[in-house]
This record gives structure tokens, C-alpha cells and sequence, in this order.
């Protein structure tokens, strides 16, 4: 118990010092971007050279970079993430809108994922001839080589300009089912290889000669078994998403977190960039900081 | 970490000598797998055409027909034209050049970077390799296309910086394959018997580990190649690629967007390639990693995925 107490804090610990450095490492990287958003207004507003000195000052972007470093720490701790400089409002009531939408769209599609990965995995066990057992293969090639942005193109092309069945922008649908069959075709192939192995076991051999009926032996032995594979690659694909759904969202004109960065880093709005970072930052440390804990608790047993 | 380093095996090649739970369903490796032999078909295919389409293709892919703007394949255009009546077929060659260089220049940058620095600090000391692990977490916590978007915004467009910023996306897999293969190798006996001989660390590592770590490397990078590939065409697809008017096929996708209504070809074609590229490169990249794996291959209960 004590153990499991230390590993926890040790991980939040971790946590921790991950999202600072990340915060750091943003704060130069966005800095050392050439232009800053006054220019970007300059160029769309036609700013003359003491209006953009003006308006520099008073957004606080001539302070040397640590003071608006630690200037930006502390408001952020406060929980004030700024206000961002394109558009005048709160970051902060920016990335809530948009939080929802990646929300509802990574966990539909991570949902999507891991029922159809574990049901075929499920199926191709027991059957290992069949046509779902082929489909172990034909979903992970997909998902290494046919890119989501290339599916989710095409898709627009077929369904809605050719089929004329669903509208191009604000379609959800469409996102979620290609990410789904993405996540799908990554978490199945190795949950399938892991299932296939424990299928070699000495217990499983037991129950099968005690007369089992094999659908008991897969989901009552042998898929608890591969459970931390199977948390393992849903958490891998759950990070690996927030990436991903940046161009879902761009293609699709999601209003979400993605299409927020994209927005963000190309009008070189500082505030937004670092909240939008720090947010997505402390979004994959945290999965990544759950998967290995779901892990640990679902496999006691020591690594190596 | 573990987490970290499963990313890398996405595709779970089941490795040699694992145990099915069919044992009859075996003879594939006698023949040549026809996955094999399509991926070398394929990516020979491409890289003919990128070193010699442009000579034999004869068109200019600059050149603008703005009479023949969107036409769909014709004798003249096989592959069609653009919105600025420029020869899809030609750009398309071109754009493979682009492609398959930005793309190896990303993984061999990601090998430098990844492999490189982290063996180096491991072999010089663990309070280095803990403090370059410590910086290469940091890069992890960050989705890999965002930090590339920032990294070429900050870097400003080119090829040098979308092959500098996808190396730095990709270089935490090496780093941490690299950090698995060291660790074994460190344990084995001819490392324990070079030190009593007193070679340095440093000796060890590149006389004497490097033949054995190589192979990880090597079957990692096939595997992000195509990664690699795919992420350079997302990145020219948000625009951030290599030049607004060098057509990677990423680009071409991009530009080709708004007009997909009038002219699906100019979008489908580059589509299809970076499509069947990827193919290739993913099959490719299994059988590499199925024959000079030494990780699973030395590996007698074939249960380690570094």
C-alpha cells in the first residue's frame, strides 16, 4: 500500500516537472518564431511603426523574455491564462469552447477504436480462419499506411460532393469513424499477437481439457490476461491523438483545440499558443501518467 | 517509459519463433511473402520515378496552361491538370523527389539527434543521459505534428527546417530504442570483458556495441519512414511545408482542396500515391524489423517490446 502510495506521487511528481519543462521549452520556442502578432495585424490592418511600437508596449512584449516569462507563470497559476492578443478575449473562455469539441471527438472516436479492436481480436482468437481474423492485418495496414488526413479527403470527395449525404463542414460522423478505424487498427494487432500467445498457456491448455467452452476461455481467461496491452495501446493511441486530430479538425472545420493551434501559431498569438500547448502538454502527460498507472494496478507484478 | 518505447512497435510484427496458438497454419516463410515483394515493387517503382520521371516525363511542372485549367486525364495530361493548368503527372514526379528526401532527411536527422545524442550521453556518464532523457521527455509530452507546426514557424519554411523539425518530432523513439538496446548490450559478457581490458566507454559503444544496436536502429527507422512521409504531407497540408510553390504531394493535396468539386483528380492522384507509399514502406518496414531484429530475435520468450 505504501508502495502504491509512493508510486502515485512519484508519478504526479513527475507530472509536474514534465509540464513546466514543457511550458519552458514552448515559452523560447514561440519566442524565437520570427514576427509577433502586432505584425501579423500590422500587415492585415496597415499599422504604421509607432502604432505597432505602441501597441507593443502595451501588450507587455518589450519586457525582456523572463520577465514575461515569469509574468506569464504566475498569472497561470492564478488560473488567468491572458488574453489573446488577435482576438481580444480570454484564452481561457477560448479553450473552453474548443475543449469539448476534441473531447467529444477523441473519446467518440477512441471509443469507436477500442470496441471494434477488441471485439475483432475477441473473434479472431476463437476463430482463427475466418474472415475477421484476416481483418486483424487489413486494419493495422490501414491504419500504418492510409494517413486519416488522406481518409478523411477522400471521404469528403465520396460522401459529400459526390453522394451528397452529409455536409462538409461541422460533420462529426465522418472524423470520428476514420480515427476510430485508425485507433482500431493500431490496438488490434498487437492485443490480437498477446491473445494469440496467452492462447499457448499451461492454464489456458487446463481450461480448455476441463471441456471450456472457448468463448469463456478467451473473454474470461484470456482477454484479462492481455489487459495491459490492451491499456497500454489505448493510452499510446489516446495520446497519439491530440495530435491527430488537429488535421481531423482543420479538414472537417472542427472548432476544436486543434484547429485552435493551427489558428493560434499562424496569427503568432503568444498567449494562445502557450495556453493551447500547456494544455495538450498536460493532456498527454496525464494520459501518459494514467496508462502506466491502469498498468501497474492491473499487473501487479514487478517490471522485469 | 515502457509506454513510450511500445509506440515504436505499432504494427507488432510477431516476431520469429513466437508460439501460435494455430502451429499449422505455418509455411509462409518458405516462399517469398507477397507483402515483400509488393512493398519492393512499390518503393522501387517510386524512387525510379523520382530520380528519372521528371527527365523522361518531359513536361515542366512550373508551366501554367491557364486555358486548360482542372481538365481531367486526357492523352496530353495523363494524370490531368491543376487549378493553374499545371501537368499533374509531371508535379507528381517531382513531388516524389521532394517527398522521399524530406522524408529519409527527417529519419536520418531523427537517428542523429535520438540515437546519436542519447548513446553519447550514456557512454560518457548517467548524470548526462539523465539529464538529455530529461529534455527528450519534455519533447514527448508535446504531440509530435505540433511541436514540428511550432518548430517550422519558428525555424520558417524550408527544407532544411521541415527535415531539421520532423527529426526532432521523431527522435524520442530513437532515444528510447537506443537507451533499451544499450542497457542489454551493457549486460552481456564482451562488454564486461572489453572494460577489464580498459577500453573507455565511449570505445565500447562505437567499437563494440554499435554492430548490435544497429540493427534496432535500423528497423526503427524503416518503421518511421513511412511516419515520417505522412507528417511531412500533413505539415504541407496545413501549409507549412516545404514552400508554398515546391509541390510535395502534401502541397499538391492542399492546393488541390478547394477546388476538389471541379477537379477530384487533382486531389485523388496525390492521394493514392502518398497512400500506396506508405503501403509500401509500412510492408516494407515489417520485414525489416522480422530480419535483423536483434531485440526479439535474442529475446528467447519473445515476450520484450522495448
Amino acid at each position: 500500500m505504501v508502495t502504491l502510495l509512493a508510486t502515485v506521487l512519484i508519478h504526479i511528481a513527475r507530472a509536474a516537472l514534465l509540464v513546466f519543462g514543457v511550458t519552458v521549452l514552448v515559452f523560447i520556442l514561440v519566442r524565437a518564431i520570427p514576427g509577433d502578432a502586432v505584425d501579423v495585424l500590422a500587415i492585415e490592418g496597415g499599422l504604421t511603426d509607432s502604432q505597432a511600437e505602441a501597441m507593443r508596449a502595451g501588450l507587455g512584449l518589450t519586457a525582456s523574455w523572463l520577465d514575461q516569462f515569469t509574468a506569464w507563470c504566475l498569472s497561470a497559476l492564478r488560473g488567468e491564462l491572458g488574453e489573446s492578443l488577435r482576438f481580444h478575449v480570454p484564452v481561457a473562455d477560448l479553450l473552453l469552447q474548443a475543449i469539448p469539441v476534441t473531447l467529444a471527438l477523441g473519446a467518440a472516436s477512441l471509443a469507436t477504436g477500442f470496441v471494434l479492436a477488441v471485439a475483432i481480436a475477441l473473434i479472431a482468437t476463437l476463430r482463427p480462419r475466418s474472415i475477421v481474423a484476416s481483418l486483424v492485418d487489413i486494419l493495422n495496414i490501414w491504419s500504418i499506411a492510409i494517413p486519416t488526413f488522406c481518409a478523411g479527403l477522400v471521404a469528403i470527395l465520396v460522401f459529400s460532393l459526390w453522394l451528397g449525404w452529409l455536409p462538409v463542414l461541422g460533420n462529426f460522423l465522418v472524423p470520428v469513424i476514420i480515427l476510430g478505424l485508425d485507433a482500431a487498427g493500431q490496438i488490434v494487432k498487437p492485443l490480437h499477437e498477446e491473445m494469440k500467445e496467452l492462447g499457448t498457456a499451461v492454464y489456458i491448455r487446463t481450461a480448455r481439457a476441463k471441456g471450456l467452452h472457448p468463448l469463456k476461455i478467451v473473454i474470461g481467461h484470456i482477454l484479462p490476461a492481455a489487459a495491459p496491452v490492451l491499456l497500454a495501446m489505448t493510452g499510446l493511441v489516446a495520446a497519439s491523438f491530440i495530435g491527430g486530430a488537429l488535421t481531423m479538425e482543420v479538414l472537417f472545420g472542427l472548432p476544436g483545440v486543434g484547429s485552435l493551434a493551427f489558428n493560434a501559431v499562424n496569427g503568432r498569438d503568444y498567449p494562445l499558443i502557450q495556453a493551447v500547448v500547456l494544455f495538450l502538454a498536460v493532456a498527454v502527460i496525464l494520459i501518459n501518467a494514467l496508462t502506466d498507472l491502469a498498468q501497474r494496478l492491473v499487473d501487479p507484478r514487478p517490471e522485469r | 517509459m515502457s509506454t513510450h518505447d511500445q509506440e515504436a512497435t505499432r504494427s507488432g510484427y510477431p516476431g520469429p519463433g513466437r508460439p501460435t496458438i494455430e502451429q499449422g497454419s505455418g509455411g509462409r516463410a518458405r516462399r517469398l511473402p507477397f507483402s515483400l515483394l509488393f512493398g519492393l515493387a512499390i518503393v522501387t517503382l517510386f524512387v525510379l520515378a523520382a530520380l528519372f520521371g521528371p527527365m523522361l516525363d518531359g513536361q515542366d511542372p512550373f508551366s501554367q496552361d491557364l486555358l486548360n485549367r482542372n481538365q481531367g486525364p486526357s492523352p496530353a495530361h495523363w494524370a490531368g491538370t491543376d487549378n493553374f493548368g499545371r501537368d499533374v503527372l509531371s508535379r507528381l514526379l517531382y513531388g516524389a523527389r521532394l517527398t522521399l528526401i524530406v522524408g529519409a532527411g527527417g529519419v536520418i536527422c531523427a537517428l542523429i539527434v535520438g540515437a546519436g545524442l542519447s548513446l553519447t550521453a550514456l557512454a560518457i556518464g548517467p548524470w548526462l543521459a539523465a539529464a538529455v532523457f530529461g529534455f527528450i521527455d519534455f519533447i514527448r509530452a508535446l504531440p509530435g505534428v505540433l511541436l514540428a507546426l511550432i518548430l517550422i514557424v519558428a525555424l520558417g519554411a524550408g527544407l532544411s527546417s521541415v527535415v531539421i523539425a520532423l527529426g526532432i518530432a521523431f527522435s524520442p523513439f530513437f532515444a528510447y530504442i537506443a537507451r533499451a538496446a544499450w542497457r542489454r548490450e551493457m549486460a552481456a559478457d564482451y562488454v564486461t570483458a572489453a572494460r577489464t581490458l580498459g577500453a573507455s566507454r565511449l570505445r565500447i559503444l562505437y567499437r563494440h556495441a554499435m554492430p548490435n544496436i544497429g540493427g534496432a536502429l535500423i528497423t526503427l527507422a524503416a518503421v518511421i519512414l513511412p511516419r515520417c512521409i505522412v507528417t511531412e504531407s500533413v505539415l504541407s497540408f496545413l501549409g507549412l511545408g516545404v514552400s508554398p510553390d515546391t509541390p510535395t504531394w502534401g502541397r499538391m493535396i492542399a492546393d488541390a482542396v478547394p477546388l476538389v468539386e471541379r477537379a477530384p483528380h487533382a486531389v485523388l492522384v496525390p492521394v493514392f500515391c502518398l497512400s500506396l507509399l506508405t503501403l509500401a514502406l509500412a510492408l516494407l518496414g515489417n520485414h525489416v524489423r522480422a530480419a535483423v531484429d536483434p531485440l526479439r530475435a535474442g529475446d528467447p520468450s519473445g515476450r520484450q517490446r522495448w
